[in-house]
């Protein structure tokens, strides 16, 4: 991670269509080095076919996407090699090991890894000679991330990283985009929670129907929001019902 | 090349790690063709009979129709070759006589012989066919002829018998390199149509387009297994059924080793590409499995892997000796049983070649990665 291109992400008024729907209509934005970018919208808003433009997966329609001053479109093979890919439905091979998992994924990056160093460090370290089927939602979630990271990407995509987790394994993640934006990684993200844009974004682009909406950071989105005369029905209070739960099960990392 | 290799590793780890298809490839096939090695067919069946009808008119076919049997109940089971087909069907066990029927057979006063020739091996089965003949030809004498049945003339039908000892391992002999084609295909279809759907359907094969290197070259590993699965199963199945059975291995000849992995690789390959061609048009297993048991269940009957096709309606050996499966079992056993070598082997490769070439069409025009 040599390269100081900046901002990593360029989306240039990205375009798809799938029959009559524009499920990406004229989407733009950058994304700067070492920043948490997170894009907020409904289910079929646009956010999984953006990502999946910028990480080379499907071809857009028009506009460009550069990623670290790459092209998708010229050379999707290189943008993948730099980029670590957490997909919305994540699936590994039933008779691997997950040490084994992440052994092969290094290979076909052909990129050299501690597994058991990588699998410690997203906490899954006592499961190293177990398999993918056994995990729980939230370890399988963060398995996929360990096998995103086995090219120390430059940019991590997160696709929907905590929908269906129940609050502590949504926490435990949480935890874990933190600590791998502290090295440094510049990290996407998508999701639908609120909470978790707010909790994890520098910035948040709110897409609806192709299109972004809103860009900016959280703490300016609501500044504006209020500055307009809103006040939310019912007055908030200090703490939520999710933190009820997590106060009588236990924050701590549990498997 | 490395990548490939350690692709190829990981997949035949994931393998040999699923007991299910373990089970598939080696132990139903072992435990199908011990169990009928064991139960020993041939004594239910009438005595197979070669025939070659030189003549071809209507007193020669009415003699093939007698010894047939009417009315449904078989006499014979009679199968019409040339000679050389006949001949090596008795040598080889596939039969018990072989008949040749003159050129003049049925010609007004012209005295025909038939030939026919035993396996030394079956007296009992010798003395059945040799008074049947005798019976039957002395009534179509009588018939064609228009003589009544209480006369007695001289007969212008002859029989002459000669004896040859036939090399054939019976049924056991015949049944096993069968099994071991059967096996290939399972492995082949099932295999392959399982793990690829189930990657597919799960998202496994998408994950991997999100790497540099993509899907193709981890399709690639996936396979090579598959081959090297096939080989080492039609190993154990054929060392298995020596063993057990009794049963010698290409009469002997070390060549047959070879000979039997390039058949092993040219059936795993034509029914790796069936199975890649049904994972690539499948969305799920439950759309994939019976396409998969609609094509394998009727070959498994039509292709002689049980019983030889010789006891089937000729309507329907007409096509099934077409079969992909049909080719790789009569490959298979001609290296086995007869001891054959590839290159004598011109119309079973020909044959597998098609199949594999249509094959392989088929599957790059229906794979789709999602």
């Amino acid at each position: 991670m040599t390269s100081t291109i900046d901002p990593v992400i360029v989306a240039r008024d990205l375009r798809k269509t799938y029959g009559d729907i524009k499920a990406v209509d004229g989407i733009s934005f950058e994304v700067k080095r070492g920043e948490v970018f997170g894009m907020l919208g409904p289910n079929g808003a646009g956010k999984t076919t953006t990502v999946e433009i910028l990480e080379g997966m499907r071809d857009a329609d028009s506009g460009d996407a550069i990623i670290n001053g790459i092209n998708v479109k010229d050379d999707p093979r290189g943008v993948k090699s730099i980029i670590g890919v957490q997909l919305q439905q994540n699936a590994f091979f039933d008779n691997l090991r997950l040490a084994e998992i992440i052994d092969l994924y290094a290979k076909l990056y052909e990129a050299k890894v501690d597994p058991i160093e990588l699998l410690s460090r997203v906490g899954l370290e006592a499961r190293k000679n177990g398999k993918y089927a056994q995990l729980s939602g939230g370890q399988k979630q963060r398995l996929s991330i360990a096998v995103a990271l086995v090219n120390d990407p430059v940019i991590l995509f997160l696709d929907e990283p905590t929908t269906g987790l129940d609050p502590q394994a949504r926490r435990q993640l949480w935890a874990l985009v933190r600590d791998i934006r502290s090295n440094g990684s510049t990290i996407m993200l998508t999701t639908h929670y609120m909470e978790e844009a707010e909790e994890l974004c520098d910035r948040i682009a709110v897409v609806e129907d192709g299109k972004i909406i809103a860009l900016d950071t959280p703490g300016n989105l609501i500044d504006q929001l209020l500055a307009t005369g809103f006040r939310p029905e019912k007055r908030i209070r200090e703490a939520t019902l999710d933190d009820v739960f997590l106060n009588l099960t236990g924050r701590d990392l549990r498997d | 090349m490395k990548l490939y290799i350690a692709l190829t590793i990981a997949s035949l780890k994931m393998y040999f790690r699923n007991k299910q298809a373990l089970f598939w490839a080696l132990f139903f096939p072992l435990l199908v063709m011990v169990i009928f090695g064991l139960m020993n067919f041939e004594g239910f069946n009438s005595p197979d009979v070669g025939v070659h009808d030189a003549a071809n008119n209507d007193a020669s076919r009415a003699l093939i129709e007698i010894l047939r049997g009417e009315s449904g109940e078989e006499v014979l089971s009679v199968s019409v070759g040339t000679p050389e087909e006949i001949l090596h069907d008795l040598e080889f066990g596939g039969s018990r006589a072989a008949i040749m029927i003159p050129e003049n057979f049925g010609v007004q006063g012209e005295f025909a012989e038939l030939k026919v020739t035993y396996d030394e091996r079956y007296p009992q089965e010798r003395m059945v066919i040799s008074t049947v003949l005798g019976q039957v030809t002395d009534a179509l004498f009588k018939e064609l002829a228009g003589v009544p049945d209480e006369y007695r003339v001289e007969n212008t039908i002859g029989i002459s018998e000669s004896l040859i000892e036939g090399q054939g391992q019976g049924f056991k002999g015949w049944l096993i390199p069968g099994i071991a084609a059967m096996a290939i295909m399972q492995t082949g279809l099932f295999t392959v149509v399982f793990t690829l759907v189930r990657f597919k359907s799960q998202g496994v094969l998408r994950r991997l387009k999100a790497t540099p290197i993509g899907a193709s070259h981890f399709l690639a590993g996936q396979l090579t297994t598959k081959a090297i699965v096939v080989v080492l199963q039609t190993y154990v199945l054929v060392i298995v059924g020596a063993v057990v059975l009794g049963v010698g291995i290409g009469g002997g000849r070390a060549g047959a080793w070879f000979d039997l992995t390039v058949m092993a690789l040219l059936g795993g390959a034509l029914f790796i590409a069936m199975g890649l061609a049904i994972s690539g048009w499948a969305k799920n297993e439950e759309t994939a499995a019976p396409v998969a048991n609609i094509i394998s269940m009727p070959m498994m009957f039509l292709s002689g892997i049980f019983f030889p096709l010789s006891i089937m309606p000729d309507w329907l050996t007409r096509w099934s000796q077409y079969l992909p499966l049909t080719f790789l079992a009569d490959g298979m056993r001609a290296i086995t049983v007869e001891g054959a070598a590839l290159t004598t082997l011109g119309s079973e490769l020909l044959g597998l070649g098609a199949w594999i070439v249509v094959a392989f069409a088929v599957a790059t025009k229906m794979f789709r990665w999602e």
